[in-house]
């Protein structure tokens, strides 16, 4: 098995692809040399090592649908409230009009807040495929930076939601025996990039077996 | 097939099927049956008239007679349809009526193997015994119910035979005691187990509400009543009320555990213990992943400690009490830590604690907190217009340096050779014991107002059951720089430690 390329982001509008988002630089580490390192037992390139990724950025555009279509019906709800308070009390005005007016309203402020957090997390996401260990960090308000050690991975999936085929997007999601299993999922690659993704990963933590068995 | 005394069993324990205990069946519908007597109560009669007055009395019997013949033979035949057996590596179940199930459990998997007792199962002798294993959401296997001896005979011949199949001497070795409760123990558990921080909520909160409740009461319907005699007897009475509820709550608590035995066999722990309901179980060492050492302000102001040791399973004992995997309810905090170091040797705990600028925040949020209580107060005197005491949280506001201390204080890490340990929480300190090679993720988390004091927060998770409820060892409010070098240390150490646990193997 060939490792293709995957440092670069086909789609990705920005030709600066190796760029180190902000925050990540403190965070890795180079990988340890004088130990053999799983990453060496499972015979992975080093050069695929340690280099951080972004995310696909049609990821974004993922975000901003999955969460217009929330602030849909969060619209809706307003409205159907909005009307019946209208209708009921003399809080509100009367009529479906300015109901309408306020279910829009909170429609477009919930897009608004999707949109800028979709920006912001798609800035804030980078993975790492290092030595002995996968490391992700992403995050707006509570930056989250997760370790998951190869030896503990137990098996890997990618999946794609509808709304993913039709980006051309694909989710990795890495299952640990620990509680937080479901933390460690990657979402904004590309189907190429995720089943390579998926067969190194699984290569490394066969490998991390056979390191650990020594 | 019948259910022979356990020391005459047990030779032949392996390699057979037996069926559960005959009482179980009786039991079993007695059981069920009581859900039925209350129907037949409450629901019966009108329908039984109802029935009759449509198509005859004796139809109408004969109907109930039909169903009261459907439970129990149901019963009967679940009873027969159920076998299980205890093979060389597995453990097998076949069951069901209609639809059946064969169901093969590793020895190697089971995690613990818990015996259970009522008082009417006791008068009986029969018991429930449960498999656990790990990932399975409840018990792997449910035996309702077998005799006491076999329970104890099939506890035995598992933990005997896994270890065999871990190439261990399968011989059966003596048990060591390791710990017995004593009165005394038993007296401070009572009054120990009586959640402080839940005692001193329901003050306030009662403090607070109920003179708002009397004079509600006093403009309403009860005008004989005298104000001010209601609001001094008011709290008291409150008081009064939540200490008895909390003593009876450690009461209950101290039943549980009375008897308390914990000894340690080869490669296992075990413990036995309940008054009313008796609870006997297996912890075996190498599943163990994690240590807690709990103390609540009291048995700390007194000088005890509790000791949990959680594995993969669902939890020891009987599925959702709080603690039950207890190893040890309450000791002397020296012999807790002693106990603790014979199973995980931890060594001498240096504790690092957070940077002094973390108690500024805990000071904010507390006053934050306060105010935002007493706002609400506010807003809800106005809103309903009756008189509130919604300026009594600011009552607390002198408090709050100290409260943000004591938080402090109270919290730390602690970095050792092949285990971390993380503390936490002052009302109730949790100190956790997480070995290096049990270590499944490690993550590291900054929220808004963490990052602008350069705090962060690193979380080990393990396979516990226990974390399942966000009960993670965790290093809060350390050094954003910390906070980076924490979670790749501990990761590093994680292979570390797997290697030198391999070494030995591989040597001799």
């Amino acid at each position: 098995m060939s490792d293709p390329p995957d440092e670069r982001t086909p789609p990705d509008p920005d030709p600066s692809d190796e760029s180190v988002p902000d925050g990540v630089d403190t965070a890795v580490d180079p990988a340890p040399s004088d130990q053999s390192t799983v990453a060496a037992a499972a015979g992975i390139d080093e050069a695929v090592l340690d280099t951080p990724r972004e995310l696909a950025s049609t990821v974004r555009l993922q975000w901003i649908v999955r969460s217009a279509i929330g602030a849909a019906v969060i619209g809706a709800v307003v409205t159907v409230i909005a009307y019946g308070i209208g209708s009921w009390t003399a809080f509100l005005g009367a009529g479906l009009g300015s109901a309408g007016t306020i279910g829009g309203a909170a429609f477009a402020l919930f897009v608004l807040v999707g949109v800028l957090r979709a920006a912001l997390l798609y800035r804030s996401w980078t993975y790492v495929v290092r030595a002995d260990s996968l490391f992700l960090s992403r995050g707006v308000l509570t930056r989250v930076r997760t370790v998951v050690p190869y030896v503990r991975v137990q098996h890997i999936d990618t999946r794609r939601s509808p709304l993913e085929r039709v980006l051309g997007l694909s989710t990795l999601v890495v299952y640990t025996a620990g509680s937080r299993g479901a933390d460690v999922t990657i979402p904004g690659l590309t189907p190429d990039r995720a089943s390579t993704l998926q067969r190194r990963l699984e290569r490394l933590t066969t490998g991390s077996e056979e390191a650990d068995a020594v | 097939m019948s259910e022979g005394d356990s020391t005459a069993a047990e030779p032949a324990l392996t390699d057979r099927s037996f069926r559960l205990h005959p009482l179980s069946v009786p039991y079993r519908i007695a059981e069920r049956g009581l859900g039925l007597v209350v129907f037949a109560v409450f629901v019966g009669p009108p329908a039984f008239r109802a029935l009759a007055g449509t198509v005859g009395a004796t139809v109408a019997v004969a109907l109930a007679g039909l169903i009261a013949v459907g439970v129990v033979g149901y019963a009967v035949a679940a009873y027969r349809r159920f076998e299980y057996e205890l093979t060389a590596d597995t453990f097998d179940i076949r069951s069901g009526v209609f639809a059946r199930r064969d169901r093969e459990i590793p020895l190697h998997r089971i995690q613990n193997v818990d015996i259970s007792q009522n008082v009417v199962q006791r008068a009986l002798g029969i018991a429930a015994v449960r498999l656990e294993t790990a990932g399975a959401s409840g018990a792997e296997a449910h035996l309702k119910f077998v005799g006491r001896g076999r329970a104890d005979a099939l506890q035995r011949a598992i933990s005997r035979l896994s270890r065999a199949e871990d190439g261990e001497p399968a011989d059966e070795a003596e048990t060591e005691s390791l710990f017995e409760i004593s009165d005394r123990e038993l007296g401070v558990l009572a009054l120990v187990s009586a959640d402080i921080q839940l005692v001193s909520i329901l003050f306030v909160v009662g403090s607070v509400f109920l003179p708002a409740l009397g004079t509600l009461a006093h403009s309403g319907w009860l005008v004989g009543l005298d104000r001010g005699l209601g609001g001094l007897f008011g709290p008291l009475v409150t008081l009064v009320g939540i200490v008895v509820l909390g003593l009876a709550y450690g009461l209950i608590n101290a039943t549980l555990y009375y008897g308390f035995k914990l000894s340690r066999g080869p490669e296992e722990l075990r413990y036995e213990r309940g008054l009313v309901q008796r609870f006997s179980g297996t912890i075996p060492l190498s599943k163990v992943q994690s240590l807690t050492i709990t103390e609540n302000v009291l048995a700390r102001a007194l000088g005890y400690a509790s000791l949990d040791i959680e594995t993969a399973g669902q939890s020891g004992g009987e599925g959702n009490q709080g603690g039950s995997q207890s190893a040890v309810p309450i000791a002397q905090r020296d012999r807790v830590i002693e106990l603790a170091n014979s199973i995980e040797p931890v060594g001498d705990l240096t504790f690092e604690r957070p940077p002094k600028r973390a108690r500024q925040r805990y000071a904010v949020r507390y006053a934050g907190a306060l105010t935002v209580l007493a706002g609400l107060g506010f807003l809800l005197q106005t809103a309903i217009s009756i008189s509130l005491s919604w300026w009594a949280p600011l009552v607390a506001l002198p408090l709050v340096p100290l409260g943000a201390h004591l938080k402090w204080k109270h919290r730390g890490y602690h970095v050792g050779e092949d285990h971390v340990v993380t503390r936490n929480g002052f009302w109730v300190q949790r100190l956790k014991v997480v070995p290096y090679y049990r270590v499944q993720t490690v993550l590291s988390s900054e929220t808004v107002f963490q990052r602008r004091r350069r705090l962060g927060t690193v979380t080990i998770d393990t396979a516990g059951a226990r974390s399942l409820v966000g009960d993670d060892a965790k290093a809060v409010d350390v050094d954003a720089e910390t906070t980076q070098r924490l979670r790749e240390q501990v990761a590093d150490a994680l292979y570390d430690s797997l290697w030198r646990r391999r070494e030995p193997k591989t040597n001799d």
